[in-house]
Formats: structure tokens, C-alpha cells, sequence
């Protein structure tokens, strides 16, 4: 019997999503569906055979890469499983943190949708389609971002705004990259052709001066959902980059380009850092947390000669992590505190102790505490940018403290008595089922810090699927 | 440059310059409707009319679902507003309509040479009104118009660059997706908008 990949992890997702519509009351059900559903279809691309053969007792299915949709053909790769993988992975992660009530029901059937979505981004041919499903991927998110009950905030609508520009640059620079190969590097085409495309992934990532509505979108929804997402969205962005530099040897070779990448990449992360230093509202100091990461994204990226595609993939599994650790602590702590801001969550820690170090520690593997899953990656990131240009490499590290002092800021606060005159015992009042992933995951990002190169690293075999940037 | 193109042209530049001054919805999705047709017209300069068609008919759909819905929120809500914002957008739409004017030939020789120029007058046209839209108004439902108006302008644009069925089929569903998004957004302005008359009322 033959099948094509496509069906498994882009049809398929969509099919579970559209049948757990019909079930959307029913919130285990539901999880437990998504998340065997994510699970299930991550595993199955890590564990899928080279000869693309499933044998299952005496039926044998054999299957082919390409899905062929109106003339055109959605691909997926051998190679690129590791990625499709991960990002079925952080699906299934979420779906478990979704039975919180102030998740939206929608959340698990559209989280669905938007992994599927993505993976067809991945895989579509001709590659610069995959504007067309990351928009629609964008447009399906909307719905969960800002809910039917709460009033809809510009953030969101700029958010859809910047998303829905960053289209028609991607499908233009598309056409014109056709005809550019073969001009030489100095023809203005060339420079044309690579401001229209800077010019939409810088929209589509959220890259300075179009990062306004990641803070404003971060501050107004539930927290999990805007951390999924901006744990989901640059990822898949950033490696479908990769594209373009393995395919047009001009944008492989601008040692221009390197310099914007990384400049633009230190200021993302002083930005970023400095921003996320002094606020007040830990929803809004996420989204500036964000915007530093994918600084950090792009300074691998603008060493990508000296094999920065690898750090670059290396730090998607423990941002996902920290980030899954970050939202699953403030969606707890969302229960007991009156808001999200640094004055609400005083003394939190004498009550809630655990949550309160899975807080804090999230945030410091973020920033890349020494044993903690980033502090690996990020050293040999930042002294790799200082090797290659001191000032990049200052103004990363700089930027990179920002996180650092915030967190410091908050943990002073979670600690110190909420009321000075009234002596607070210190104690433990979380329930077990609050504690224990919290407990797994912190346990993972300290493996992961002591040994870097174990469990996640076969993510870096995704660049095997890009052959001129190995 | 034929009658028709011109025409479409000319159609092009006076809905968008409605859909830039008036808020009113009901005059707004009737511009937008009659801008789909405009397009269509410029679309089929390069396309055969069969797959131009799917533009037109993909527009109006966009245009009827958040029509309909802006109708049964706001049955009998007129937009008031001073003549002064009415006057200065009129102003900044004249300002677009220059500017394109001067760019577009330009543009035409050294971007696009083998695509008409009123083709790239049209989808500049529709592009620039709907990004001044997009900077001067923060209401849910003008945002996709004006997004749903950026998005035809571009496609005016691409159909004289590459004819692809399921760039086609995934540009529907781009625009039917971002009307759904305004329909969603403006049953829920229009959700809570009833509810606080509701609570008024109450009080």
C-alpha cells in the first residue's frame, strides 16, 4: 500500500483538529486527543525508516515524499523530519498545559491546524508558497490570541496587520529572485531583490521597527498561548530562511548581509534585553524576552559560514523548553495572583514556592544560567559574534544581562512579605499535578545544560534536507 | 491603454479614495465590491477571464460575509464625524494618488517591464490607499478592508508575473480567511457594544 508523507503530517492534524471541533466541551477528551494526536506524529518522524517503509505485522506501507495539489506538489522531505518532529513536539506540550480555563477550548484544535499549516510551509514547492500557508497560519491564530469575550486589542490587529504585509514582499521577492542568480552582485536588482525579502521576514519576525504588537499582543492574551506561538512562528520562520541561503549562492556569499544579520541581531537583543529589564507586567516582559531571542536567532544566523544554521537549530529545543517551563509557571500563577504584574505576585513565593522557582528558572535558562539548557549554546554563540566583531558581541552580551536583571527584579519581589508588618511562614501550596511537570521539565533543562549535545541534538540533522549549508 | 483598463483605473483610484475618507460600512463594502470589479478588469489583461473570474467572485464573497455581518451588528448605526478628518484623509489620498503617479513608470520600467503600466498604476494605487488606511484607522472592519484592499492590489500586480493554480487556490483562501477574521472581529465589537447598552439599560 502506498501513501505520501504529506497525508500523515499535514492532512492528517487537520482532520483530528476538525473532528475535536465537534467535542470542544469535552476538555480531556480533547487534550488527551491532541496531545496523543502531536505526540504521536512527533514521534513517528523521528523513528520514520530512511526507505520510508512502515511495516506493521504483515501490512507494509510504503511511502512517498510528495503530495501532488493543483499541479504543484507538497514535499516532505526525509531530511527535514527532525524539525516537523519538534514542532509536533511543542504541539503536544502545549495541549497539555491547555486544561487551564483561561486557555480558550479552540486552542487545542487550532494549535492542530497551525503545526499542520507550518509543516506544509515546510515542504510546499515551489518553496516561496509557504508565504501563503504561514499567512494562513497567522489568520487561523487569531481566533485564539484575542477570544470572543474579551475586546479586541490594537495589538492584535497590528499583529495581523505586519503579518498579512510581510506576504506580498515574500511572493515578489520570490519572483524576482528568479531572474537574479545569474546578474552579477553588483547589479541594483541584486539589492532590490534582497531588500524586498529583508523586508519581509523583518515583518514577519517582528524585527525592529515592526516589533511593536509582539509586547502589546503579549500583555493583552493568555499568556500560554502568546508563548506557543512565538515559540511555533519564528522558529518555523527562521528555518525556512535557511531556504534562501542554500538555494541563491548570491545571498550565501554577501558578507554584507552577515553584517546587517548581525547588527540587527545585537540590537534585537540590547532591544529587547533593556526593555524586558524595566517592566512591570511579566506578559509584556515576555514579549521583549521574545524579541531578544530572535536577536539571538539572527546573530547565528549572520555566522552561518562558520556554522551558525547548527547553533541556530540547537537553541529551538531548549527555548522551547524554557518557554513551555515560562508560560506553564505564569498560567499557574495567573490562578492565584490578582494580575500578572511585578506588584501583584509580592510574597508569592512564601505561598507558592515551586512555581515560583520554575518561574525564575525558566527565565534564567532563558538567558543562559551556567548549567541551565542554553548556557552551552549561547556562550559559544556570543564568543563566536565577539570573534568575529567585537562590538556585536558587546552589545549582545550587554542586552543579553537585561533578562538577567529582570529576573533578579522579580525574584527579590516573588521573596520578600507581600505586608512587612505581618510575618508570612513560608509554604507549600501547590498541588501535586501543578508541581510535577514543572519538576520534569526544570529536571530536563539541567540534563540538557550538562550535556548539550544529547537528547535534542538530532535537530541539527534538519540541515542535512539544506546541502549547501552543512 | 483601452478603454476598459482605463475605466477600471479610474474606478480603482474613486473607490479607494471613498473607502479612505467615509467610515460608514455600508458605502465602504459597496467601494470595495465595486474595487473587486475594477481589478478584475486589470487581471484580465493577463489572465484568461475563467481564472480572472476566481478574483472577482473570491472578492465579493469577502465583501458579502463582512457586509451581511456589519448589518446585523450595527442595523441602524450611521458614522458620524466632523468634515475636518473627512477632509484630511481626502487630502492624504490625494497626496498617495501623486506620489504613485511619479513612481509608477519608474517602477513599471525597472521592476516590472512586461507588465502594462496601468496594471501597475492600479495595484500601486490599491496598495497605497489601503496602507494610508491602515495607518490612519485602528476600527477592526476598516482594517481588513483595507487589508483585503492591499491584498487585491497586490494581486493585480503578480497576475502579470506568474499564473499558478494553487497560488490562486491558496490566495482565495488568504482573503476569505481575512474576511472571517473581520467577521469574527466585528461580531465581537458589536457583542460588546450591545452588551454595555444592555448593562446601561440595566443600570
Amino acid at each position: 500500500m502506498s501513501l505520501s508523507m504529506p497525508l500523515l503530517w499535514v492532512v492528517l492534524p487537520f482532520v483530528v483538529a476538525a473532528a475535536s471541533f465537534a467535542f470542544l466541551n469535552k476538555r480531556i477528551l480533547g487534550i488527551v486527543i491532541t496531545a496523543i494526536t502531536a505526540f504521536g506524529l512527533s514521534l513517528l518522524a523521528i523513528l520514520f525508516p530512511e526507505d520510508l517503509t512502515l511495516s506493521i505485522g504483515p501490512v507494509q506501507l510504503v511511502f512517498t515524499e510528495s503530495l501532488a495539489i493543483l499541479g504543484r506538489q507538497i514535499t516532505i522531505a526525509y531530511e527535514i523530519l527532525p524539525f516537523i518532529s519538534f514542532i509536533f513536539a511543542v504541539t503536544g506540550l502545549w495541549s497539555l498545559n491547555s486544561g487551564t480555563p483561561s486557555i480558550p477550548e479552540i486552542f487545542r484544535p487550532i494549535s492542530l491546524m497551525i503545526t499542520a499549516l507550518l509543516t506544509a510551509a515546510m515542504g510546499v514547492e515551489p518553496f516561496l508558497y509557504a508565504a501563503l500557508f504561514i499567512q494562513a497560519a497567522v489568520l487561523v491564530s487569531v481566533p485564539i490570541l484575542s477570544p470572543v469575550t474579551k475586546k479586541t486589542n490594537p495589538g492584535i490587529l497590528r499583529y495581523l496587520t505586519l503579518q498579512t504585509l510581510a506576504l506580498p514582499l515574500i511572493l515578489l521577492a520570490g519572483w524576482l529572485l528568479t531572474g537574479v542568480e545569474t546578474l552579477p552582485p553588483d547589479s541594483p536588482k541584486v539589492a532590490q531583490t534582497t531588500i524586498v525579502l529583508g523586508l519581509g521576514f523583518a515583518l514577519w519576525l517582528g524585527i525592529f521597527p515592526f516589533h511593536t504588537w509582539v509586547p502589546m499582543v503579549g500583555e493583552d492574551s493568555q499568556p500560554a498561548i502568546m508563548i506557543y506561538l512565538m515559540t511555533l512562528f519564528p522558529t518555523t520562520i527562521l528555518t525556512f530562511s535557511l531556504n534562501f541561503f542554500d538555494r541563491y549562492t548570491f545571498l550565501r556569499t554577501s558578507e554584507n548581509l552577515y553584517i546587517i544579520l548581525g547588527t540587527m541581531g545585537a540590537l534585537m537583543v540590547i532591544f529587547g534585553g533593556v526593555w524586558t529589564m524595566f517592566q512591570d507586567n511579566l506578559k509584556r516582559a515576555f514579549g521583549f524576552a521574545a524579541l531578544a531571542e530572535t536577536g539571538f536567532s539572527l546573530l547565528a544566523l549572520s555566522l552561518l559560514p562558520q556554522g551558525g544554521a547548527r547553533w541556530m537549530l540547537m537553541l529551538f529545543p531548549v527555548r522551547a523548553l524554557g518557554f513551555w517551563l515560562w508560560g506553564y509557571a505564569l498560567t499557574q500563577i495567573e490562578k492565584y495572583a490578582d494580575s500578572l504584574t511585578i506588584s501583584s505576585v509580592i510574597g508569592l513565593a512564601r505561598r507558592y514556592p515551586l512555581l515560583s522557582s520554575g518561574l525564575i528558572l525558566a527565565q534564567l535558562s532563558i538567558a543562559g544560567l551556567p548549567i541551565l539548557a542554553a548556557f552551552p549554546i549561547k556562550i559559544n554563540l556570543l564568543t563566536a559574534v565577539a570573534g568575529t566583531n567585537q562590538t556585536i558581541g558587546t552589545l549582545a552580551f550587554i542586552g543579553n544581562l537585561g533578562l538577567f536583571l529582570f529576573t533578579l527584579r522579580l525574584a527579590a519581589n516573588l521573596v520578600s512579605p507581600k505586608n512587612k508588618d505581618v510575618s508570612h511562614r513560608w509554604s507549600i501550596s501547590e498541588k501535586r499535578f501543578e508541581y510535577i511537570p514543572l519538576l520534569i521539565v526544570i529536571l530536563l533543562l539541567v540534563i540538557l545544560g550538562l550535556f548539550p549535545h544529547t537528547i535534542f541534538a538530532k535537530i541539527t540533522d534538519t540541515l542535512t534536507a539544506f546541502t549547501q549549508l552543512q | 491603454m483601452s478603454i476598459l483598463s482605463t475605466l477600471a483605473f479610474v474606478l480603482i483610484v474613486i473607490t479607494a479614495m471613498v473607502i479612505l475618507i467615509f467610515r460608514d460600512w455600508r458605502i465602504n463594502t459597496l467601494a470595495l465590491a465595486v474595487q473587486y470589479l475594477a481589478a478584475f478588469a486589470l487581471v484580465t489583461l493577463s489572465w484568461p477571464l475563467g481564472m480572472a473570474v476566481v478574483k472577482v467572485i473570491t472578492g465579493w464573497m469577502a465583501t458579502a460575509a463582512i457586509a451581511l455581518t456589519c448589518l446585523r451588528q450595527y442595523p441602524t448605526e450611521t458614522a458620524t464625524e466632523p468634515n475636518a478628518s473627512m477632509f484630511f484623509r481626502g487630502l492624504s489620498g490625494l497626496l498617495v494618488i501623486m506620489v504613485i503617479f511619479v513612481i509608477s513608470p519608474s517602477l513599471q520600467e525597472n521592476l516590472f517591464p512586461s507588465i502594462d503600466l496601468v496594471i501597475v498604476q492600479g495595484g500601486l494605487m490599491m496598495i497605497g490607499m489601503a496602507l494610508m488606511q491602515l495607518g490612519s484607522s485602528a476600527e477592526p472592519y476598516l482594517t481588513i478592508i483595507s487589508l483585503l484592499s492591499l491584498m487585491g492590489g497586490f494581486e493585480v500586480i503578480h497576475a502579470g508575473l506568474e499564473r499558478s493554480t494553487l497560488l490562486t487556490g491558496l490566495l482565495v483562501i488568504v482573503n476569505l480567511g481575512l474576511a472571517l477574521v473581520g467577521v469574527f472581529f466585528i461580531i465581537k465589537s458589536g457583542d460588546k457594544e450591545k452588551q454595555t447598552l444592555i448593562e446601561e439599560e440595566v443600570k
